[in-house]
């Protein structure tokens, strides 16, 4: 990990309102990680991710990927990153074919290595026969696996995966964990956000856990072992502060009384 | 069709380019989302069809929209006055496309998907601006020409072939105009109303709209008397002269009449070239960025998760508390009562399809009862007043307890109702008595009530009686109408795809029970005391079958198969 980082962010702060929701964040990621990115719900996760992909555009702060400065030229940076959403967002009047046929060309993908490509991911994901239906009759999984091909599609140097599991089955899921090893082995760099603690404990090289905007954890599952606890569910609960979730649901229990 | 705009779009690459788009970007994202529109069913038609899975094709749409340009064309042929006809044309021009643009094109607006899709890929703002300026464009030229394409062949045979570019000039100027109001009321609604709001706002705009097509479709030839219309002169009121459509249709005045133009018609007709550019300009410069900055802080009130959507707790709510605690003390009909009350009046879907039964139905009534040929409006007045035809109206509210009742038990999102099969409930009888008798409180009596009072301010007090009368009848038929047609749980089933036979013949029996009973009643008016009397069987009968309708079983409902 001599390299420079791939991606730097520093004093990152945003406010939605009054309201703060990063607090000067810094995090440099270095190329090939798999980083697992946990927080409790609200935690500024998904702003951070908004933040990268360019949703947000106002911020306070730097990003800084491959080198580029987000503020400068953040076309340059998307053209990096691919990125599956949280909340499976999707035309769903159009076929897959059709949905990934646009998002290829966003890219600039020439069109014949881009239906080649598509085909074989879709054939790959177990949508062969789905092809050309309309993604509106899809059952959550299969959307899911679309917006997944999407967002390698153009083979980019960094993955940003919102929840990528959800709704998946469980061949899916082991599929998906094992696609994400692979392709940091092909030296893709992967953000991961999830609250499925099992997955992310598999799947990072490096773990950071963030509370009320702060990185208030940061290393490999092995290193917050040693100075926290067994589990990473117990880490996380014991950091986030509800490490008395068995008074919580006492409290459950009496209130039924 | 599409391919056509696109080739013209791919005219203008090389300007476009130099302006910083990505051509290639652009020609696809245009290509997608006429895609999208083609296979979006049109919220403007959609009400009529029930089947939601087959979208109607372009060309059905296109048909419709072209027989709407025919049908307010012919106010071209008042030929003993073209200005005046000229001004009414644009007017309901104006008015019908504006409102096509609130009601239709919102949700391409505001697809927040967007936000998720396209803007996280590498493309510069630039190219999305222009993408979304050129979408609309596309969709507004295509509405205007489809829209005014008769009136283009009218004018033709009216004032020549020369008059046929000088309408066209019209046509876009007029477009111009009605893309500048909309604009402004957009801007306006989204500086003073939540994100929420807008979209409730403009919900209640398409109900107002269709209400409008409605009624304009039944009332408008009862009411104008074409023969007065023609001796009407615009210009004799000041207030004409601020009116666009007045200087829109100068233009063809000054042109090919000018035997009639004087000055103050050139000065219009200038107006009329002038200001609708003026308009384009200012939304294009001074509107426009704006207007982005509020539609993405509306695609992304997600993000604003710190101001939560509360549910204002009212004053009303208290009494409505009070009173379905009166009307449904069972806790499980309560729990029916609440829940019907508290979806129907905040899902979109329900109000969509049920609210403009609120308009409808007094436009049935004048069209059914302003009748008489050959009389001036006021003396049918007269003779309506005259007559003890206002029970039409009191039966006509049963209309709204028909829409109400036939949307109730559907729902887009009725896989929610779940809920009702893993609860053990016993009587399901008593959800339905709850979600008839919060029908009844919210929608049915009030409403009943207004046009009663109504009733009895024109009519005076002896008209009481018989507006009870009616409305007790109606509530039984509601529940007969429930019995033998709902038998599902609120908002417990897809929408529904085809009425069988057996329903269709249902309704029918139902109807022409409801009808039978208004002539009995019609014909018994004349003793008031026989009215009076007969409330109170009508009363019990209600009771009664009330109570049997709670009785209703489980085997007597029908639940969506793809729960």
């Amino acid at each position: 990990m001599s390299e420079t980082p791939l991606i730097q962010i520093r004093n990152l702060t945003k406010f939605y309102g009054a309201k703060q929701v990063l607090k000067n964040l810094s995090l440099d990621i270095y190329p090939g990680q798999v980083i697992g990115y946990i927080g409790p719900n609200g935690a500024g996760k998904s702003t951070t991710v908004k933040i990268l992909t360019g949703l947000i555009p106002d911020f306070t702060g730097e990003v800084i990927v491959d080198g580029i400065n987000m503020a400068d030229d953040p076309q340059s940076i998307k053209k990096l990153f691919g990125y599956v959403p949280e909340n499976a967002e999707i035309y769903d009047v159009l076929t897959p074919m059709e949905y990934l046929d646009f998002i290829g060309k966003l890219y600039g993908m020439d069109s014949n290595t881009l239906q080649e490509r598509a085909g074989k991911l879709l054939a790959a994901f177990g949508l062969a026969n789905n092809v050309n239906d309309r993604m509106d009759t899809f059952s959550k999984g299969m959307k899911q696996k679309v917006l997944l091909i999407a967002g390698i599609i153009h083979n980019p140097k960094i993955i940003i995966l919102d929840e990528p599991l959800s709704g998946l089955d469980a061949n899916a899921v082991i599929m998906v964990k094992e696609l994400i090893i692979r392709l940091s082995k092909e030296g893709k760099t992967i953000f991961y956000c999830s609250h499925m603690m099992d997955v992310v404990e598999k799947v990072s090289d490096r773990i950071m856990l963030i509370n009320k905007g702060e990185v208030i954890a940061d290393g490999t599952f092995e290193s917050l072992k040693q100075n926290h606890s067994d589990t990473l569910e117990r880490i996380f609960s014991k950091l986030t502060g509800s490490e008395d979730s068995g008074s919580e649901a006492d409290a459950i229990i009496n209130a039924l009384d | 069709m599409d391919k056509i705009y696109l080739r013209f779009v791919k005219l203008l690459n090389p300007v476009l380019s130099r302006a910083g788009v990505d051509t290639d970007q652009l020609y696809e994202i245009l290509r997608i989302k006429l895609i999208i529109d083609q296979r979006r069913p049109k919220t403007m038609f959609a009400q009529r069809q029930n089947n939601k899975k087959k979208v109607q094709s372009p060309w059905f749409v296109s048909f419709f929209t072209v027989l709407m340009g025919t049908f307010f064309g012919l106010t071209l042929f008042l030929n003993a006055m073209p200005y005046v006809a000229q001004t009414i044309y644009f007017s309901v021009f104006m008015v019908l496309m504006s409102l096509t643009l609130i009601s239709d094109f919102t949700t391409v607006l505001i697809d927040t998907r967007d936000q998720f899709i396209i803007l996280p890929r590498p493309v510069n703002d630039r190219t999305i601006a222009v993408s979304r300026i050129l979408h609309i464009s596309i969709y507004v030229l295509r509405l205007a020409l489809l829209q005014g394409l008769p009136g283009l062949v009218m004018i033709g045979f009216i004032d020549g072939i020369a008059a046929v570019p000088i309408f066209f000039i019209q046509i876009l100027e007029v477009t111009f105009m009605s893309i500048f109001l909309v604009n402004i009321v957009y801007l306006v609604l989204m500086k003073f109303v939540s994100p929420q709001k807008f979209k409730d706002i403009i919900n209640y705009i398409q109900i107002v709209f269709s209400i409008l097509i409605f009624g304009s479709y039944y009332l408008l030839p009862r009411l104008i008397n074409v023969t007065l219309l023609e001796h009407i002169s615009i210009l004799s009121h000041w207030y004409s002269y601020v009116l666009p459509p007045v200087w829109i249709a100068a233009f063809n005045e000054l042109l090919f009449h000018h035997e009639r133009a004087n000055i103050i018609t050139s000065l219009l007709a200038i107006t009329g070239l002038v200001v609708p550019l003026i308009g384009l300009w200012l939304v294009a410069k001074v509107l426009a960025p704006g207007f982005n900055r509020r539609l993405s802080i509306i695609a992304t009130s997600d993000g604003l998760a710190s101001t939560p959507a509360t549910v204002k707790t009212e004053r009303k709510s208290g009494l409505m508390d009070k009173i379905a605690d009166l009307v449904a003390p069972d806790p499980v009909e309560n729990a029916g009562f609440r829940i019907t009350w508290k979806l129907a009046t905040r899902s979109r879907e329900f109000k969509m399809k049920v609210y403009p039964a609120f308009g409808y139905i007094p436009i049935y009534f004048l069209y059914f009862t302003l009748n008489g040929k050959g009389q001036s409006l006021a003396e049918r007045w007269d003779s309506l007043k005259a007559s003890h035809n206002y029970i039409v109206l009191a039966y006509l509210c049963t209309f709204l307890l028909m829409a109400a009742l036939s949307n109730v038990a559907m729902s887009d999102k009725y896989k929610s109702a779940w809920v009702y099969y893993t609860t053990p409930i016993g009587e399901p009888g008593k959800i339905l008595s709850g979600m008839y008798k919060a029908i009844l409180v919210i929608f049915y009596i009030p409403y009943c009530l207004f046009w009663g009072a109504v009733i009895v301010g024109i009519w005076g007090p002896a008209a009481i009686n018989d507006v009870l009368l009616a409305m007790l009848f109606g509530i039984i038929y509601g529940i007969l109408m429930a019995l033998f047609l709902i038998k599902g749980l609120p908002f417990s089933k897809p929408v529904m795809i085809k009425q069988s036979g057996g329903r269709i013949v249902t309704t029918l029996m139902t109807m022409i029970f409801l009808v039978g009973i208004g002539i009995g009643h019609y014909f018994l008016m004349r003793w008031e005391t026989v009215i009076w009397i007969a409330i109170i069987p009508a009363f019990f009968i209600t009771w009664i079958m009330l109570y049997y309708y709670k009785k209703t079983t489980w085997e007597g409902l029908e639940m969506a198969d793809d729960l």
